[in-house]
């Protein structure tokens, strides 16, 4: 990657490339982006579809807690994918088998387990911070660009495959399965199963972006660009483009406004896309205006 | 439990005994449908009539037994009694219809033999040329026709409609009519049809079924309904 960087670098000061490119860790975080939209973007339209946009939030919660455990373990500060992994599953798997078996509303529900994972995550973080100074671990709750390593790229891009390859081969079943429960069982669909493959799909793909984006911020990433492109979209094709399309351009501008301010990229990407999403809304409410 | 046989007719159902929270919902109910006929399955609100198609589509559990005797591939097709859309929702008819008729994610486009087969279908539906409009936009009895459509291929042998007309105008329940008329005249498919609708259940059944959580009729619509005055005395819950 060394040599790749390199000469990025070069390009970029022969001017052919913008002057940032001279920084290696801004390559890295502009491939990050690379590979980050079009997965967040992708997943984001079947979360707002499927509504599960309180159980993202509920997940970055989740991933908080994950961190701490993940130090308290012993794994390294730069890296607590165990423990992030370890927990987020685990939460996923108890919140949709809950979800699945209890009477009450699934929102209700997902806020008990947004609740519970935050006054864990908090009484850990408070036990992580006796060893650690609390802003070593800003950087997984707010999202750091400075930390983002080519072995974080690598785990990005081999879980963008393997996310995109399972569900391309699922998608159709999926929206399906969020318009209409009994017409996808009809069709030969397993809910059961949808609801789970979907729901890890949603937690690797967040725990692979907490990096860049941060805990606490992750899940506008997984909600906005989608309500953003459903704004202006008129079918599902120009739906996913569009959610990938302001996906990327949150992540563009979130690392210009991070670089040039010094403010954390998960903030200034969330920033980024909420900015987008009230351009499309004023867009929706121009057409929708000029039709009348 | 459902068992798959190879003799008429083609539902053999019952005694069907369903119960929900210590609640009887179906009280030893039996149906049988005969095949290539269309029977409605009439009653009051809350008499059982949806939770016996779900029962029939293994959908929720039951005691008893249910027996659907195929003949050929033994597809079933079903028409829900909601499919709220939310009206933000991007996806197009076009979209929805080609769900389960292409492998490829619709959201990477649709194939032009799927296109031609969606067209086929609105056709049938008398929907012609409404593959690019949103669902959200649909009138109800659009909608209605639309998952008409979707139930109608692959041709079932079995068809399940519940409350199709339900929440309509009577221009679009009419419309809807015409459609299942001519789907019933084209088509050798079994029908089985919850409906509220009185005069729609005698212009269209050949046998009736009167539910409120156990029979409390069955015959010809004629028998059924001109010998129930009792219909329309039957509770509301």
């Amino acid at each position: 990657m060394t040599s790749f960087y390199a000469w990025i670098g070069e390009l970029a000061q022969r001017g052919i490339l913008p002057g940032d490119f001279q920084y290696p860790f801004l390559i890295r975080g502009f491939l990050c982006v690379l590979v980050l939209a079009p997965i967040l973007g992708g997943l984001s339209h079947l979360v707002v579809t499927r509504r599960m946009a309180f159980f993202s939030a509920a997940l970055g919660q989740a991933a908080l807690t994950g961190v701490a455990i993940g130090l308290l373990l012993g794994e390294p500060l730069n890296a607590p994918y165990g423990g992030m992994f370890g927990f987020c599953l685990l939460s996923t798997l108890a919140m949709v088998y809950v979800k699945r078996h209890a009477t009450l509303p699934p929102d209700t529900l997902i806020g008990v387990f947004h609740a519970l994972t935050l006054g864990l995550g908090l009484c850990l973080l408070v036990l992580v911070t006796r060893q650690f100074n609390v802003h070593q671990v800003e950087s997984v709750l707010f999202g750091s660009l400075l930390t983002v390593t080519d072995g974080d790229l690598l785990l990005l891009v081999a879980v963008g495959i393997i996310v995109a390859v399972l569900l391309v081969r699922q998608y159709n079943q999926l929206l399906l399965d969020s318009l209409s429960p009994p017409l996808a069982k009809v069709a030969g669909a397993d809910s059961a199963f949808l609801e789970y493959f979907f729901a890890v799909l949603l937690t690797v793909s967040i725990v692979v972006s907490l990096k860049i984006i941060g805990a606490l911020l992750v899940e506008a990433l997984v909600v906005v660009p989608a309500a953003a492109a459903r704004n202006v979209a008129s079918g599902t094709r120009n739906y996913l483009l569009g959610s990938v399309a302001v996906a990327f351009l949150a992540g563009v501008g979130g690392l210009t406004i991070s670089t040039r301010f010094l403010v954390p990229t998960g903030g200034a990407v969330v920033l980024a896309v909420s900015a987008i999403f009230f351009v499309t809304l004023a867009a929706r409410a121009m057409l929708k205006r000029r039709s009348l | 439990m459902i068992q798959d046989a190879v003799d008429p007719p083609l539902v053999d159902a019952g005694p069907i005994t369903i119960r929900h929270h210590r609640e009887l919902l179906l009280d030893a109910v039996s149906l049988r449908v005969a095949r290539g006929s269309l029977h409605v399955i009439a009653g009051p609100n809350g008499g059982g009539k949806s939770t016996l198609l779900r029962a029939m589509l293994g959908q929720i559990a039951f005691e008893g037994r249910i027996v659907l005797n195929w003949r050929g591939g033994g597809a079933i097709g079903y028409v829900p009694q909601t499919f709220p859309v939310d009206p933000t929702l991007p996806v197009t008819v076009e979209d929805f219809l080609a769900l389960t008729r292409q492998r490829r994610p619709v959201c990477l486009g649709v194939s032009r033999a799927t296109r031609a087969r969606v067209g086929g279908l609105l056709a049938r539906v008398g929907l012609e040329g409404l593959e690019k409009r949103p669902l959200a936009v649909l009138s109800g009895g659009e909608l209605r026709r639309v998952l008409l459509a979707h139930a109608l291929d692959p041709e079932p042998e079995l068809l399940i409609l519940d409350e199709p007309a339900g929440g309509l105008d009577e221009a679009a329940s009419r419309g809807l009519e015409r459609a299942l008329t001519a789907m019933k005249r084209d088509s050798a498919a079994t029908v089985v049809m919850v409906s509220h609708d009185f005069s729609q259940v005698r212009r269209l059944a050949d046998r009736v079924t009167l539910l409120d959580r156990r029979v409390v009729a069955e015959g010809s619509a004629h028998d059924v309904l001109g010998v129930a005055g009792a219909v329309e005395e039957l509770p509301l819950r």
